[in-house]
């Protein structure tokens, strides 16, 4: 029987070419977008999934209010640890200080190469379940040591073994490589540690490290931890959440609060909102998730749709199997029987267009996810999904099929009655509405994108490099460096910063000044610059000067942005000084000598913090900033530029940065999503006029008889066009009138999370309703012309 | 004396149609006997094809008895009912009816496939027949490749293959010429010879003569034997 079945199925498809065709590849499209984005899905799910002890895993964070604000992160102070492992060992596994993902040189013969890595304690390796390929895994015990991964040390030593290797960090110190280890997965939290020091060298070797053992106000470290399995995250939370508060009652006013921050979490749902979890990468999943059904819901109308509109074509068959012994559930049977066989031949299709796909995928994603032939969950999880998509596209097909009275069908004079279509057009106005509403939705989007990009960065990116000198091998060179930079040609102008142009590396509060509102709790971006920062960034002075060898005192001043002058409640500032609140300190006020324009330092989205740009007195350099001249080439610059490092420091690497390409990351994530957004769109436009073209080709000739007539009568083609095409048009002019004020409303609730954001504007519902109506029309179109055109005589003679 | 195969006890069909009802059938009573070959006739619109539906259950009369083989069809599940027809009765169309997808092979076979039959069986079966009206050379034609004297033996075939008790054909020769008609109801006559009971709807007095019995019908009413 099934046989049968599978028999009437084939040759219906081969008989039907340009509806096989539209339906296949509906289908087949839809469900490689719905596959691709389930193992996008999967692969952000299963984040951090390599590490086997994930569940216990979780990272020290750190509540503190300032100004009845509370903010939420992961650096902590030194001190913690001694505290925890004095209080609360016996409910950790491990307890391990880490330093940041810093990148290093790392050097061997003539190589040199910028590595990322941490400095972690010992229990990391076993924590982590780092596989070490070769040498011993409690390196992190010993001091000058070194762990590598496999592709650093290959990079380095080649085939050479790389065990006993000595190597030099940053130029400076000189250790041991005792351990190799397999490189980890992009898809893990710490894909960045590629080389692994023990803790004990950093406090050992970094000065101020060594000197914050007891500073639990200086929150510049690392804590990750593993709980022991017979506890719960919360349980150990709930224990440790006074712990600073009690060491540290100095500390008290900021209200600190220490919690673990489950690994689980620590991707899917790493935003913070005023102390409260708030999400994060976990709503793109909700997200894609829900455009992968829709689009999937999209081709599944497809087949409906021409299923149904061809019933007249199945309906004899109906009649004459149920004169013949069918029972209605056979037929139904059959009929699912049906749309499972299209079903699984759209799905071998969808396979061979995700394996086609992937590559460009993983680009637009930056991903690196492979076709799973080998997961047996996927093949599980791929025939229920074969099998829901059959139900789903199949079941009103079958039951309207299968419902057809046998008399009145084979009588010859079945129509489908005068209300059968309705169904139909309520799914068509279902898939224009969906994909008139990921229109706007994709519009908003990149709208925002670009809004963000227009927004004013307060400085000139353009034209702008920086270095970075952290090692100590530059120390004390600046001014030199300056002088010579200059003197090549390549720049114009050069200063100096304690972090990069786009981010903010320290956060200081602890002052007091004139005004300053009783209990009021500062809290400033702080970077440390030199001699001709307003020039070399391309700031707007709007008040004061900036920093200048003319004026000896300039040492021990502070530029503010206008932010910050409104933060402090401050009147004519120039002038004034600012000082520490701690009557004790020895800190040099501060002099007031300059006020520039709010620069977009951090996000794009959010209000500019209050900065200051205190004058660099203490060598604190960590990049050199240039100003490209601009009378020559970028490259000719460069070459200058390079030239000029290499002279004075033939062992480091010349490694610069563009200002403006660093600036363009803080948009990576967002336009990641907008490019995911508008491939999707366009499937699910470009499926949905499938479908439309699959139903005018079939209106069209249906009403074959009734044109010629039209023809033969006097009616002209424009007018037989329009005759064919206006239901559609109506159709997807209904669409457009639902989907708006819904991608208004959704639209306008996304936006929200933006504080800098656009509006969803007139211009982008004209946008997406003509461009709609213009699709439209071409699709319907063409079937449309074709018929009006069509020899009325032919079409008469056939009846 | 040959057994009632069915009995029909003031059966009637109506229908609404818009406001109105109408009686497409008028309390019709009729016996039929096993081996009995009855022709309805009657003009166009009379109500033939209606009472052969309903007799072959693909319609259900509104009102009266219908007595089959002993067993009240009027009161039965739908489910019963089917497999009453499936069991005994062959419909033979004027329009043919065959499935255009399915080769002239499978088209005969079908029926079997609804009956459950063993596909070692089917073969044998559907072999015999297709031996039986000499059109073993067409089993893998499909039914546009056949002239229409072709298609209705394979439609006879295929209402025969269940080995029924009844055959119902609705002007079965009304698509044919004359050459092709008589082959057809020489057929019919075979048939019966052999057992099986033919009621046929038709307007030809030459093939009304074939059968044992003329039943006239008149707007939904029996108007003469
Ligand atoms: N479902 C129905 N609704 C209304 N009228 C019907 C229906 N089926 C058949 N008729 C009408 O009943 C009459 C008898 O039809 P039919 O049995 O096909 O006659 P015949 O086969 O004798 O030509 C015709 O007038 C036909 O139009
Ligand atoms: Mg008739």
């Amino acid at each position: 029987m099934l046989k049968n079945y599978f028999k009437i199925a084939f040759r219906n498809l081969l008989k039907n070419k340009i509806y096989s065709f539209i339906n296949i590849a509906g289908l087949a499209i839809g469900m490689a977008a719905t596959i691709l984005i389930g193992l996008w899905i999967y692969d952000e799910l299963n984040y951090d999934s390599y590490f086997k002890e994930k569940d216990t895993i979780a990272q020290m964070f750190q509540h503190e209010s300032s100004n009845n604000v509370i903010g939420t992160g992961p650096a902590i102070p030194r001190p913690l640890e001694f505290a925890m492992r004095e209080e609360f060992a016996d409910n950790f596994e491990h307890i391990i200080m880490s330093s940041w993902n810093y990148s290093r040189y790392i050097g061997y013969g003539d190589k040199n190469i910028n590595v990322t890595g941490n400095f972690m304690q010992e229990g990391a390796v076993d924590m982590l379940e780092i596989n070490v390929l070769e040498g011993d895994k409690n390196s992190l015990e010993h001091s000058n040591v070194i762990m590598l991964s496999k592709e650093i040390a290959t990079t380095l030593f080649g085939s050479e073994n790389a065990l006993g290797k000595m190597v030099k960090i940053n130029n400076e110190h000189t250790v041991k490589v005792t351990a190799v280890y397999e490189d980890l997965p992009e898809n893990n939290s710490f894909n960045g540690l590629k080389y692994l020091m023990p803790w004990k060298f950093y406090v050992a070797t970094q000065e101020w490290v060594k000197n914050s053992k007891d500073s639990w106000g200086n929150n510049s470290f690392q804590m990750f931890a593993q709980i022991k399995d017979n506890t719960t995250m919360e349980t150990v939370s709930s224990k440790i959440l006074d712990i600073k508060k009690r060491n540290a009652p100095e500390e008290a006013e900021f209200n600190p609060e220490i919690f673990l921050f489950p690994m689980k979490d620590w991707y899917l749902r790493g935003d913070w909102e005023n102390g409260v979890q708030t999400g994060g990468r976990i709503e793109n999943v909700w997200l894609f998730g829900i455009i992968g059904t829709f689009i999937l819901l999209l081709a599944c109308i497809n087949f409906i749709n021409l299923s149904t509109a061809r019933s007249e074509k199945r309906a004899t068959e109906v009649g004459i199997r149920k004169s013949i012994g069918s029972q209605r559930g056979q037929l139904i049977f059959q009929f699912l029987t049906e749309s499972f066989l299209i079903v699984c031949l759209a799905f071998a299709f969808a396979v061979g267009i995700v394996i086609l796909s992937l590559n460009g995928f993983n680009n637009l994603a930056s991903k690196t996810i492979e076709f799973p032939w080998a997961s047996g969950l996927f093949w599980i999880l791929a025939i229920v999904f074969i099998f829901i998509t059959a139900v789903l596209a199949g079941s009103y097909p079958a039951l309207y099929l299968s419902s057809f009275n046998p008399v009145s069908v084979l009588k010859g004079t079945f129509r489908a009655g005068r209300y059968s279509a309705l169904p139909r057009k309520i799914l068509v106005v279902t898939q224009f509405t969906i994909s008139v509403a990921l229109i706007i939705a994709t519009l908003v989007v990149m709208n925002q994108i670009q809004h963000s990009k227009d927004r004013p960065a307060g400085y000139d990116k353009e034209g702008l490099v920086q270095i970075p000198v952290m090692s100590s091998e530059f120390t004390g060179k600046q001014d030199l460096m300056r002088e010579q930079f200059i003197a090549s040609g390549g720049a114009t102008y050069m200063t100096t910063t304690s972090s990069p142009t786009t981010s903010v590396w320290s956060n200081r509060g602890g002052y007091t000044w004139e005004g300053k509102p009783e209990g009021f709790q500062e809290n400033f971006a702080h970077t440390t610059v030199h001699y001709d920062f307003v020039e070399t960034l391309g700031l707007k002075l709007i008040k004061g000067r900036g920093f200048s060898r003319k004026f000896a005192t300039d040492s021990n001043a502070v530029i503010l942005n206008k932010t910050a002058v409104k933060y402090m409640q401050i009147q004519d500032p120039v002038g004034k000084y600012i000082s520490a609140e701690n009557p004790d300190s020895d800190m040099i006020p501060l002099k007031i000598i300059g006020v520039v324009d709010d620069m977009i330092v951090q996000s794009p989205y959010t209000p500019v913090k209050q900065a200051m740009y205190v004058f660099e007195s203490y060598g604190n350099i960590s990049y050199y900033n240039l100003r490209l001249n601009p009378n020559n080439s970028v490259s000719k610059n460069l070459e200058l530029i390079e030239n000029t490092f290499k002279t004075n420091f033939p062992n480091i690497p010349f490694d610069y940065q563009f200002v403006d390409e660093e600036y363009g990351q803080k948009f990576r994530s967002e336009e990641r999503v907008a490019s995911l957004a508008r491939v999707f769109t366009a499937l699910a436009i470009f499926i949905s006029c499938l479908g439309l073209f699959g139903l005018a080709s079939f209106v069209a000739e249906q009403r074959t008889k009734e044109i010629g007539v039209r023809k033969v009568l006097g009616a002209s083609i424009s007018q037989l066009w329009i005759l064919l095409s206006k239901d559609f048009i109506t159709l997807v002019v209904l669409a457009l009138v639902i989907a708006s004020p819904i991608a208004y409303y959704v639209m306008s609730g996304w936006l929200q999370k933006f504080p800098y954001r656009t509006s969803v504007g007139w211009d982008v519902f004209a946008i997406a309703c003509i461009g709609a109506l213009i699709i439209t029309l071409i699709t319907v179109s063409f079937q449309a012309i074709r018929a009006a055109t069509a020899n009325p005589v032919k079409s008469l003679r056939t009846e | 004396m040959a057994n009632t195969l069915l009995s029909l006890n003031e059966a009637t069909r109506t229908v609404n149609s818009g406001n109105n009802k109408v009686t497409l059938l008028d309390n019709i009573n009729l016996q039929v006997k096993e081996g009995e070959f009855i022709s309805l006739m009657g003009p166009s619109g009379s109500g033939k094809s209606t009472l052969l539906n309903c007799i072959g259950m693909l319609d259900g009369f509104t009102g009266g008895g219908y007595t089959f083989l002993g067993e009240p069809v009027h009161s039965m599940k739908e489910k019963n009912r089917s497999k009453l027809y499936k069991e005994y009765i062959g419909f033979v169309f004027q329009a043919y009816h065959l499935i255009d997808e399915l080769t002239v092979w499978e088209n005969i076979e079908t029926p079997l496939l609804y009956k459950n039959v063993k596909s070692s069986e089917r073969k044998g079966l559907v072999a015999d027949m297709l031996d039986r009206f000499n059109i073993v050379g067409k089993k893998d034609l499909f039914p546009v490749q056949l002239s229409g004297g072709q298609q209705q033996l394979v439609g006879i075939a295929r209402a025969l293959i269940g080995k029924p008790k009844l055959i119902l054909a609705d002007e079965p020769t009304g698509n044919l010429n004359s050459k092709q008609s008589t082959e057809i109801m020489e057929l019919f006559s075979q048939l019966n010879k052999e057992g099986v009971t033919i009621i046929q709807a038709t307007h030809s007095e030459r093939n009304a003569s074939y059968g044992s019995r003329i039943i006239n019908l008149l707007d939904g009413k029996i108007v003469s034997e």
